[in-house]
């Protein structure tokens, strides 16, 4: 039986555990905090870790977050997604083909990173639950892939497709509700949350930019 | 698993896997390991779907190392799994009773563990000195192998510097196979050497 799809949090959170000194302590108490604080998706992309650290991770965090409105999600590795129970799999751009991984995992949420508005359109097609879609601003994170896309192109993906995009790169609360008057259905964001100084305050500024 | 012993040929990261398992296949590898710690899923996926056509061709078993989520998507034949890969209680879970999950092992406690959690099949080693593989640990010996297999029941794959000069030992002390890397794939003629350890394989069956 495929279980209903529960209603997609507008904040995304993505992991990155190189910032933290003792990830395995620290993440979870920070998912803790944050999905207390409201429903978001998190994301762990943590490409470093071995699978057996990525499981075992993976299992502390989800012992920490309530059983709310969130949503966990693992990088790439949908094996991990699918052992752990967790909610779905975000799909990077060199990834393993996404049509593949729904016919392997039906049930599970499938996200997946776009540049362009012709992958924007193939991912939905391929099967795709919701896009990253970036990026929007400027980001150091994110130099690879080339100067930022800008507002504009954010709003012609998002009149392309159907499914929800979430902007992604350079996203602040203060550039998060923009994105949204151009079509996006939430942000994602990794460096804002990689402590929990100010979290509750960045968290209701985000809350409150994506609520107005 | 077939009966006749196993020559498990494992791809080496600096070359074309695709190649490197035509070539031990034609010289009648009998398990191809597609193992690439570095490559991008999209990479690995279109390597492990063709390796997994060319062993039907031939007969042979395509396993993934490591990443289950591509055997999944591939639909290989099964997965091997080292001690810092997923859990295997937690493989056998997802691949189901018809895939085969292989464990990699180094001692008769880790064999027991690998079994309860479900193995078909270990991968034992390294039994000898290795270029392949930088190792901090000392070989384990051919005594190991008769430890194992003495305790154990599913086949065991030996690995770890096993030549041609070697593979009779090592079957006689209780290995249903071998698994190799560099033997084959940075042989002069990886197909010939290939079909040499086959032939050796078969002549110390018998």
């Amino acid at each position: 039986m495929k279980p209903v799809k529960k209603t997609l949090p507008r904040l995304y959170v993505v992991s990155n555990c190189r910032e933290l000194s003792s990830p395995e302590i620290q993440l979870p108490e920070l998912v803790s905090r944050i999905t207390s604080h409201l429903p978001v998706i998190i994301q762990l992309r943590e490409k470093h870790l071995s699978a057996k650290a990525l499981y075992e991770l993976t299992l502390k965090v989800k012992a920490r977050k309530p059983d709310s409105a969130s949503l966990l999600s693992i990088n790439e590795r949908f094996d991990i997604s699918l052992a752990t129970n967790s909610d779905g799999v975000h799909l990077p751009e060199n990834s393993c083909p996404l049509a593949r991984v729904r016919s392997a995992t039906p049930d599970l949420l499938i996200g997946k990173s776009t540049h362009s508005l012709k992958e924007a359109v193939t991912a939905e097609s391929d099967g795709a639950d919701y896009l990253f879609f970036g990026p929007v601003f400027e980001t150091p994170l994110k130099k690879r892939y080339g100067p930022p896309m800008g507002l504009d192109k954010l709003e012609t993906v998002c009149r392309n497709v159907s499914i929800p995009v979430y902007a992604i790169g350079g996203i602040t609360p203060q550039n998060t509700n923009n994105c949204l008057k151009h079509g996006a259905y939430g942000v994602a964001a990794m460096s804002f949350f990689t402590s929990t100084q100010n979290l509750a305050r960045t968290l209701d500024n985000f809350h409150s930019s994506l609520d107005r | 698993m077939k009966q006749q012993a196993i020559l498990c040929c494992i791809t080496d990261d600096s070359l074309c896997p695709v190649l490197q398992a035509e070539k031990a296949l034609c010289g009648g590898a009998s398990m191809i390991q597609l193992r690439n710690k570095s490559a991008s899923g999209t990479d690995l996926y279109s390597w492990a779907k063709r390796i997994q056509e060319l062993c039907r061709a031939h007969d042979a078993t395509c396993i993934i190392n490591d990443r289950l989520d591509i055997a999944l998507a591939v639909d290989a034949d099964g997965v091997h799994l080292g001690q810092n890969d997923l859990p295997a209680e937690a493989a056998r879970k997802l691949l189901g009773s018809k895939r085969i999950l292989g464990i990699s092992v180094a001692s008769v406690d880790e064999a027991k563990k690998a079994v309860a959690s479900g193995a078909d099949y270990l991968g034992l080693g390294h039994i000898f000195p290795t270029v392949s593989k930088h190792k901090s640990s000392e070989p384990i010996g051919l005594e190991r192998i008769v430890e194992v297999t003495k305790t154990i029941s599913i086949p065991v794959i030996a690995i770890g510097g096993i030549t041609e000069d070697s593979v009779c030992a090592v079957l006689r002390a209780g290995a249903s196979g071998i698994a190799v890397i560099s033997s084959v794939a940075h042989a002069p003629d990886p197909e010939n050497a290939a079909a040499s350890l086959t032939q050796k394989i078969q002549a110390c069956r018998q």
